[in-house]
């Protein structure tokens, strides 16, 4: 079996089968119950409308799957540091590409957890509206590669700076920066430097697309340019994990 | 030559951790590498298994450049590092057929069973690593060092946390796979009985440079070093009847401590002890010559 398939085994083996894995889940699904309820009450009221409802949630399942996913990143090599088990895998016939796309594995699985589960919820609150389906595909399409982004960084930081509270911290930290827009008001966001931070932040191209198919029912030509950001960020965090595991000393 | 190291220089920094360690251990050869706290075993090691690249020097391991040929070298080295950590919610068994799995090794559960059996940890399969005791994780780190069929072993500290018995069985797991395997063993460790009982050759490093290395037998006939033993003589026998040989260091009863130098053949020494009337009814050695050479060469070191 392919190295990578074997790390990912593992890595999603320890993340779903633990404890850990099982009230991350739970507390997912406590989290979106409570939302979807006020976001539901909301409409009922007319306080909103369905499809504002759908882009807060998708905006809210992203912002989950990446805090998720830079708390797995930072653990991956750090923790694995602090707690021993690092020195026999690098000691293994195993490159450094492998062991960073072995640790992703676990957390697409992590990921795909979560979107899975976040489906009912979406359902509940924006069933009875318009663009639910493209709702359901762009949560895969612009969610997956910006999770995966902070998976990335979460392993690089963690190869980097050696300690899991160091990673985590500086990980969540850019997190928190670069999910900003879904503070930020529409007056800041159309501001020159609200208009620059989201022409570079994938999170921003994330949310400004489910904004353009839910709410505005734009085609998918109109997001090519935000899906080529995600996608970038994407592959420039994979690239900065790979050299940081590679360079990582023991 | 299994691992062959010369003038071999690492900074880390600005900092020269090591500064000249040579080392040679041929196929079958038990090597012991020794040192106080902080001399750079751990960081020589690092070296040798690739995990770091030396700022001048060679280096060789199994006819391999370890910096350029990691993933070639590690497929064939079996390691067990001071730090013994595994993934503790798996089972001993799942996780040792996982590390076999990513070495390519087809072993199936009864070629696990087998080996944590010659590790001495049959029937712990289904034990979560969690439960383990220190001892048993030692164990279980020798066995994940040996899942590949190692052409080269490299022990940091095997012994430790083992009671006399498990001590005895890695001994003899190891003196299994060096002489009747061929396989060569790097063994770090501050446990001079281990290896007085297993070494054949010695290199021992300070401050990042390698002071002494050679053959034991060598070593301590060149240095003189001398070797103690303990006795047990018939009661009442007098000390004045000691050949010159052997030096008489104190006495408790029945019981003698005595020195004999490292370049006198221990046996004419006990024949002349014989010969002179004494009857004796048991040997033992008491770390001796070689606790005494590791001592005159890094008190030397620290003095310079």
């Amino acid at each position: 079996m392919n190295p990578i398939t074997l790390i990912a085994r593992k890595e999603a083996g320890e993340l779903l089968m633990s404890g850990r894995g099982l009230a991350w889940l739970l507390a997912l699904s406590v989290i979106m119950s409570v939302l979807s309820l006020l976001l539901v009450s909301n409409t009922e009221l007319s306080l909103l409308d369905n499809a504002q409802v759908v882009y807060m949630v998708m905006g809210t399942v992203t912002a989950l799957g990446a805090l998720l996913a830079v708390v797995l990143g930072s653990d991956a090599v750090a923790g694995e540091r602090e707690r021993g088990s690092l020195m026999p895998l690098l000691l293994a016939p195993v490159t450094p590409s492998q062991i960073v796309f072995g640790k992703m594995g676990g957390q697409v699985a992590g990921w795909v957890v979560m979107y899975l589960l976040s489906l009912p919820y979406v359902w509940a609150v924006g069933s009875s509206g318009q663009n639910l389906t493209q709702a359901v595909a762009y949560l895969a399409l612009f969610g997956t590669p910006v999770v995966l982004g902070f998976g990335f960084l979460g392993i690089a930081l963690s190869a980097r700076l050696r300690s899991v509270r160091s990673a985590l911290l500086t990980s969540l930290i850019t997190l928190m920066l670069l999910a900003s827009p879904l503070l930020l008001g529409p007056s800041l966001r159309q501001s020159a430097i609200g208009k620059l931070f989201d022409a570079v932040n994938p999170f921003s191209a994330a949310v400004n697309s489910f904004d353009s198919v839910v709410i505005d029912s734009q085609p998918l030509a109109m997001q090519i340019n935000r899906l080529a950001i995600s996608l970038v960020w994407l592959v420039l965090t994979a690239v900065f994990a790979i050299r940081s595991v590679r360079k990582m000393e023991i | 030559m299994l691992v062959e190291i010369s003038k071999l220089k690492l900074n880390l920094g600005a900092h020269a951790v090591l500064r000249d360690v040579n080392l040679t251990l041929q196929k079958g050869q038990i090597y012991g590498l020794l040192g106080p706290n902080g001399a750079g075993k751990s960081t020589t090691i690092s070296v040798v298994t690739g995990l770091r690249a030396p700022t001048s020097g060679s280096v060789r391991v199994l006819g391999l450049d370890p910096a350029a040929d990691a993933l070639h070298l590690h497929s064939r080295i079996g390691v067990l590092a001071e730090q013994a950590g595994f993934y503790d919610w798996m089972s001993a068994g799942d996780y040792l057929l996982w590390v076999a799995r990513l070495y390519q090794k087809n072993l199936d559960k009864p070629g696990i069973a087998r080996l944590m059996g010659r590790v001495g940890l049959d029937g712990q399969s289904p034990a979560p690593i969690d439960t383990y005791s220190r001892g048993m994780r030692q164990r279980l780190g020798l066995a994940r060092a040996l899942i590949n069929q190692p052409e080269l072993l490299i022990l940091d500290e095997p012994t430790n946390g083992l009671d006399p018995r498990g001590r005895r069985e890695i001994h003899d797991v190891l003196l299994d796979l060096s002489v009747n395997q061929g396989v060569g063993i790097l063994l770090c460790t501050h446990l001079l009985d281990d290896v007085d009982r297993l070494c054949t050759r010695i290199g021992i490093i300070a401050q990042g440079r390698t002071l002494l290395e050679g053959s034991i037998a060598d070593l301590l006939s060149a240095q003189r070093a001398a070797v103690r033993y303990r006795l047990r003589v018939e009661a009442g026998e007098a000390a004045q009847q000691l050949p010159a040989e052997i030096t008489l260091l104190a006495r408790a009863g029945d019981w003698w401590h005595v020195e004999i130098a490292s370049h006198i053949e221990p046996a004419s020494a006990w024949r002349k002890l014989l010969y002179s009337g004494i009857r004796i009814d048991e040997i033992h050695r008491e770390g001796g010559g070689l606790e005494e050479l590791y001592l005159a060469v890094t008190e030397a070191k620290e003095a310079a």
